[in-house]
């Protein structure tokens, strides 16, 4: 079984916001809410460098411990969901998070957030695939279309690489063997240097 | 022709020392910054394959050469560290020994109940009657008082529902209880804010320390002996209480309260997790010492309860529990139902039909 991963390589990633965009137009999402964004590191200083975040799926995932509803699942291939009609919008994932990616659509005076958005690795939501539901929560399921993320297949450069954790793993070290340079994995230690949680046994979740 | 360049070269002069004023000030600010970024810029000439110092500037957070196109609350911070530490503790000893406090509290007070029961009066009722809490003094403790147990319910339901409630209920009614325990807590919580403040002016004056406090201390107040010391018009736990509880707490669960609630101010992540923090140890103590304030004003004492509902207590519970006071009030002939008839008392004990 694929154990889906982000990885976005610093040394190709040229801030063009390409992903974001994609990503926004692909799944509709509000004005305020933004799922993906690039941030630069010593902009405008010899050797800056970009780097394209997100939800990265975590294998033990803070969102999904401190949830006092417990809405998130975790599908078999390691992708890190929530079910917003259990979400009450606390906002102590957005808290937990190490890489900002829970997003609310409401500024939150006297905690009133809404019901709390991210990404999604483009598979969607509990209800059923290709649903009209799910698409208005969760937006497009490409997952089960056979298709990998919008970001990544996006990307111009080919820095934000998504998808099966080995494939991935073995492009970038092919990269890095060739270039050699730029051998770091953005985030992975953070996001997957913890043993994997087993997927939530959530009654009515697909996996 | 002289007067006029004399002019320029003063202009000049004084724009050159504001801005000898002004540029040190974010120069300074961003030194660190720039150092970064030197640090940076030396790097990539004598180790060009060398990052470190960009990765260190991963989890740095935000500086001005940390850009993004998203703008939002620290949407430049890519790695947030403290996130983890939040989860550690909240999940952690928070959860559990808060939740293991609460059921302790719980059951030492069962165990207190089944060993010495109700504290009953000693001696039979005179049928006269003391005002112990004016109308003001008792609206303001039931709005406290109500607004707490609601925050208390709902703020646990946060806390431990997902352990306690979610296997009994599911997930889909579960959530609902959430939601609205969320919403309640939210809206309570800058009620209680407000009680608080009122219920301090209200009852600071008959809490500050007094003869006799000590003596009363050191006995317990009789609660394991069953022999009543004497007290003013409140004892020394009931002032414990006020100060640590009502007081102490109160302010910290008020002011950690108002930071959570209203994150629209664009406070960062690192200020919301220590507020919750503080806010969930402060309120757990909180609820302890409460459970223990309620039992004794309850099912612990006779006529305690009756006393806060009617306002009014009967000489003999008075002079019982609090003996100071009661020749207080006897002295200066201020009580109330110093005159009542045994009938009034009887109408009074009606309470609400007064």
């Amino acid at each position: 079984m694929a154990r889906m991963k982000f990885l976005c390589d610093a040394e190709r990633c040229i801030e063009c916001n390409g992903c974001v965009t994609a990503c926004k137009q692909e799944h509709e999402i509000p004005w305020g809410v933004n799922r993906r964004r690039v941030v630069t590191l010593n902009d405008g200083v010899p050797g800056e460098k970009s780097i394209s975040v997100a939800c990265m799926h975590c294998s033990d995932a803070p969102c999904m411990a401190v949830c006092p509803v417990d809405c998130f699942y975790k599908t078999s291939e390691g992708v890190v969901l929530h079910d917003k009609d259990l979400c009450i919008g606390c906002g102590y994932c957005f808290y937990a998070c190490p890489f900002g990616a829970p997003q609310f659509p409401q500024d939150g005076a006297f905690g009133l957030r809404g019901k709390m958005d991210k990404c999604t690795f483009c598979a969607g939501g509990p209800e059923p695939d290709f649903s009209a539901a799910e698409f208005k929560k969760y937006g497009r399921n490409r997952l089960a279309e056979g298709k990998l993320p919008a970001c990544a297949e996006m990307c111009a450069t080919k820095a934000l690489l998504g998808g099966d954790s080995d494939v991935i793993a073995d492009i970038y070290r092919n990269r890095v063997l060739k270039r050699g340079k730029g051998s770091e994995v953005w985030g992975w230690g953070t996001a997957y240097g913890k043993p994997e949680k087993q997927p939530a046994a959530q009654p009515g979740a697909k996996s | 022709m002289p007067a006029l360049s004399n002019m320029r070269v003063s202009f000049r002069l004084l724009f050159v020392s504001c801005v000898m004023l002004f540029a040190p000030l974010p120069l300074a600010a961003q030194g660190v910054a720039q150092e970064h970024a030197k640090e940076q810029v030396q790097r990539q000439q004598t180790q060009p394959l060398n990052n470190a110092p960009v990765w260190r500037d991963v989890r740095g957070g935000q500086h001005p050469y940390q850009t993004s196109q998203v703008r939002g609350i620290e949407t430049t911070v890519l790695v947030q560290s403290e996130g983890e530490i939040w989860r550690q503790i909240r999940n952690g000893p928070i959860t559990i020994y808060g939740g293991w406090l609460l059921v302790l509290v719980v059951a030492a007070l069962g165990i207190f109940y089944g060993w010495r029961g109700k504290i009953m009066l000693g001696h039979p009722r005179s049928g006269r009657l003391i005002e112990r809490f004016g109308p003001w003094d008792r609206i303001v403790h039931w709005s406290t008082a109500i607004s707490f147990v609601i925050l208390a319910v709902t703020g646990l339901t946060t806390l431990f529902g997902k352990y306690v409630l979610l296997p009994m209920f599911g997930y889909t009614l579960f959530s609902w209880m959430a939601t609205l325990s969320k919403t309640l807590h939210n809206f309570v919580g800058p009620l209680f804010a407000l009680c608080t403040v009122v219920m301090f002016f209200t009852f600071v004056k008959d809490n500050i320390w007094q003869r006799g406090d000590w003596q009363w201390l050191t006995k317990f107040g009789g609660l394991f002996t069953g022999k009543h010391v004497p007290s003013w018009r409140f004892n020394i736990a009931e002032k414990s209480w006020f100060w640590f509880g009502v007081t102490f707490l109160g302010i910290i669960v008020s002011v950690t309260g108002f930071v959570l609630d209203f994150p629209n101010f664009a406070q960062g992540r690192e200020t919301m997790q220590m507020a919750n923090v503080i806010h969930a140890i402060s309120a757990v103590l909180f609820i302890a010492a409460a459970l223990g304030h309620i039992y004794l004003g309850t099912i612990g004492m006779e006529d305690a309860y009756e006393s806060m509902r009617n306002g009014v207590v009967d000489e003999t519970w008075a002079k019982e529990h609090h003996e100071y006071w009661y020749n207080e009030v006897k002295g200066q002939g201020k009580a109330a139902g110093g005159a009542a008839a045994p009938a009034h008392a009887s109408a009074m004990k009606e309470g609400w039909k007064l």
